[in-house]
């Protein structure tokens, strides 16, 4: 498990389109649960032993997208912090329901090798790794709104949305370091799930591994994982 | 006209399906203030758009789907409401129900949609925010209510719409079909399925990227907060958030003595073990989910592994809908109970009528009123869920003699079969009963008995508790939240979204003008004290065993109800509201209709 999980920071693996699924199917949900355990311990001292030091303040978000119930809670939270009104439209994190049956949280990873800054075509760029929380920012003056297209198709966790009114690309900014979904989706959390959402100071690699996977992708993953789990039956109705 | 100041939007979509042209019908804030919204202003709107004894299936008869205030807000866990003439029992009905839907109509804009007319061909609904589009429905008609919300989240490109719709139940028009919402959800309780079926009327796909306007920000969302807050502290949410209302089984089996069983013959049901919230949790439940904001994820999902149903999805076991399609029908098989269940609501089939259909069957063999030659060679038996599946898919189709007989629902079964059958026809106002037995569980006899749909065990089981429910159908919100919550905290949380200066007293009167606008709608259609009573079983014959052996819901004990329900609301000796108080509560465009049907 060790060896798969450094394995998911490896762009050469992720890049193969065949390999993706059956990659996630074996080892991806067990890996982000490693990783996610590894990673609450390494806020520990006691880690020493772990091989992949992580990076001092740095400051992810993380889904657990096997204990999403779909309450969209975090939308609630995001919108309100953000608009300062309940508007899920404007939210930056979103809820895709997959079937009627399993629910993905689209967050942002804010991925360390960020395509979306790669791909802002404006100088100086729009999207900016923020030095006080390391993930991304969108400077709104900067961006050029409804003409553009770049971050939206650049983005593999088809993440990014687009402002209802103004055209705008929405993009999570961590809420400075203290996320508002994180918040909500603990305090709704428990009896018997846990929380979906969490942040802390994670190694590097979580973010890596779950997304390259689109919401469609990884809800009939998660279907398939959470309902199938032998893989030997079919649904039918 | 003046727009509301917030919550409301003050606008109404009604929807002319004979002609698919749309128009916006304005709603001036003093109605919003008296209706609220939902059932309320549902049945406010068509109180005043039908006639004495109109034909539930004309062409001009409307459907309502309302939201409230509340709805796509801060507040937690909001609905969406379903009022509507029901075809089946003829009486004023609204259903909720949860998920998304409601709120992603309030987003796009609306306080509600009105949907009269009738189409020619099959069409379905696509409302993004103020586009209103009719799309042919020609190749999901026929389909049942899974792939008809799969075909048109693929059809509209938006994986984040939500759907209502139809199964082959509503298309055939079974009197008891109802909508499903995100293919497990169900306002079912109505026959709204059955009026959308002979509209001609798939589904109703809606995405809204609106947001609800809020008067005072600030206290609104410090109120809401608060509200939730102190409805989380509360043991019971503790107990539905680990097992659902499936929880409820085992409990209602062993304390309460009110797991209805065999068409209310009993309330001991041992096998119970076999099909309780227990063995779900063991061998069915792989997920959890939830309404909008809610941190009360009482539905489970699950999927049956091995035998003839390997691999099939199903939501539940409910409370009810283990209740009436288990230990109604004496099954003890986890996974037959499932697939029945799954089956209604593929089928866009109210669970609860169904199960209280098939129930009146097997006892109409048990008691021989019933022979096999009358019902396609089938012989129905206690316990046989594989005949129970296949009656359930014949029931949606209405097919063969049995299909036919059993869509008919329970009274209309009781007619025809003659003779004692009637006796044993558990229903209230024409509606099966739901899975409660008012024996063991007196107050819900108040809920069956006294509420204005009938047979509906979500109405409120006391005078007091039926006015509150009024106000959670109206605002719009579960009433597994809503019911912690005291008048004031409603009013704290009304005031700054709405920008008004409502007080208690108002909000109760709101609530009792509620009520009585939907018993001035009954009493049109000839409701009267008469109605207002429980099957002659509970009143005549004691529970043979369980925690309750030996008990009955006595006539006195109905009188007393009934008494004490009419002082409650100010009605009079007959269940018919007086003069006065439709005065001191502002109905009195209703004075003229009520006096003419009374006399």
């Amino acid at each position: 498990m060790e060896k798969k999980a450094s394995d998911a920071g490896n762009d050469k693996f992720l890049d193969k389109k065949t390999s993706r699924r059956s990659f996630l199917k074996g080892v991806g949900t067990a890996a982000g649960v490693a990783l996610a355990s590894t990673a609450m311990g390494s806020v520990k001292p006691a880690d020493a032993a772990e091989p992949v030091k992580p990076k001092p303040q740095m400051k992810y978000l993380f889904a657990e997208r096997q204990n999403c119930v779909g309450c969209r809670a975090c939308e609630y939270a995001c919108s309100l912090h953000h608009e300062g009104v309940v508007w899920p439209a404007k939210s930056r994190i979103h809820v895709y329901k997959h079937k009627g049956v399993v629910d993905v949280p689209v967050i942002c990873w804010h991925c360390d090798d960020a395509p979306c800054i790669n791909a802002c075509p404006t100088t100086p760029k729009a999207i900016q790794k923020d030095p006080k929380t390391n993930g991304i920012k969108l400077d709104a003056k900067l961006c050029i709104g409804a003409k553009c297209n770049k971050c939206i198709e650049a983005c593999p966790s088809k993440f990014i949305r687009r402002d209802p009114e103004k055209g705008m690309p929405l993009m999570c900014d961590l809420c400075d370091g203290d996320p508002e979904c994180v918040k909500a989706c603990v305090e709704q959390s428990g009896n018997p799930v846990g929380p979906c959402l969490m942040a802390g100071k994670l190694g590097f690699g979580v973010n890596q591994a779950y997304r390259n996977v689109p919401p469609e992708e990884a809800g009939e993953d998660l279907i398939q994982g959470m309902f199938y789990p032998n893989e030997n039956g079919e649904r039918r109705s | 006209m003046p727009t509301p100041k917030g919550g409301h939007f003050g606008r109404i979509l009604e929807i002319d399906l004979s002609n698919q042209k749309y128009k916006i019908v304005p709603i001036d804030p003093d109605t919003c203030r008296r209706y609220l919204g939902g059932a309320g202003m549902g049945s406010y709107l068509l109180f005043n758009r039908l006639n004495a004894k109109h034909d539930p299936m004309a062409e001009d008869s409307p459907i309502f789907m309302g939201v409230g205030p509340l709805t796509g807000t801060a507040c937690a866990s909001t609905r969406c409401s379903f009022v509507n003439k029901s075809p089946y029992t003829g009486r004023l009905s609204h259903a909720e129900v949860g998920s998304f839907i409601g709120n992603e109509l309030k987003w796009a804009g609306w306080d509600g949609i009105l949907i009269t007319g009738e189409s020619k061909k099959p069409v379905y609904l696509y409302i993004h925010n103020d586009k209103v589009q009719f799309k042919d429905a020609g190749m999901l008609w026929g389909k049942d209510t899974h792939i008809t919300e799969e075909m048109i989240l693929e059809q509209v490109k938006d994986p984040y719409v939500k759907v209502a719709s139809i199964g082959p139940g509503g298309e055939n028009q079974v009197g008891y079909a109802g909508v499903m919402v995100e293919r497990f959800r169900s306002a079912a309780r109505t026959g709204t399925g059955a009026l959308m079926g002979h509209k001609k009327l798939k589904a109703i796909a809606l995405r809204g990227t609106r947001y609800v306007p809020v008067a005072d920000r600030k206290a609104f969302h410090k109120a809401a907060e608060a509200n939730k807050q102190f409805s989380l502290k509360k043991e019971g949410w503790q107990g539905l958030k680990r097992w659902g209302t499936a929880g409820l089984l085992e409990l209602k089996h062993h304390v309460t003595g009110s797991l209805i069983t065999k068409n209310f013959q009993t309330t001991w049901y041992p096998d119970i073990e076999e099909i309780g919230a227990e063995e779900a949790n063991r061998r069915f439940w792989k997920k959890h989910a939830a309404c909008y904001n809610c941190p009360n994820h009482c539905m489970k999902l699950g999927v049956i592994r091995g035998g003839d149903y390997d691999g099939l999805i199903a939501e539940g076991p409910e409370y009810e809908t283990g209740g009436l399609l288990g230990s109604n029908l004496g099954i003890a098989d986890f996974d037959l109970m499932m697939a029945a269940i799954e089956l209604c609501d593929a089928m866009g089939l109210d669970a609860i009528s169904t199960g209280g259909s098939l129930a009146f069957a097997m006892e109409a063999f048990q008691r021989g009123l019933l022979t096999a030659d009358k019902f396609d060679g089938v012989t129905l038996e206690w316990g046989d869920g594989e005949t129970v599946i296949e009656l359930i898919r014949k029931i949606a189709f209405k097919e063969g003699q049995a299909g036919k007989f059993l869509a008919r629902g329970v009274s209309a079964m009781a007619r025809e079969l003659g003779g004692n059958a009637a006796d044993f026809a558990c229903v209230v106002k024409g509606k099966e009963m739901a899975a409660h037995d008012p024996r063991g569980d007196k107050p819900r006899g108040v809920s069956y008995a006294m509420g204005t749909c009938g047979g509906d065990h979500h109405e409120g089981n006391s005078p007091a508790g039926q006015a509150k429910r009024c106000l959670h159908n109206s605002l719009v919100i579960c009433s597994f939240v809503g019911g912690y919550w005291s008048p004031k905290m409603f009013v704290d949380m009304l005031n700054p979204l709405c920008g008004w200066d409502m007080s208690e007293e108002e909000l109760m009167a709101t609530a009792r003008r509620i009520r009585t606008l939907e018993r001035c709608f009954n009493v049109r259609e000839g409701g009267s004290r008469k109605d207002d009573t429980l099957p002659k079983r509970m009143l005549t014959e004691p529970l043979p065993d369980g925690p309750k052996k030996g008990v009955v819901f006595s006539p006195a004990e109905m009188k007393k109800v009934q008494d004490d329900y009419y002082a409650y609301f100010g009605w009079d000796d007959n269940g018919i509201p007086t003069e006065k108080t439709l005065k001191e509560l502002g109905l009195e465009f209703a004075i003229k209709d009520v006096k003419a049907a009374a006399a």
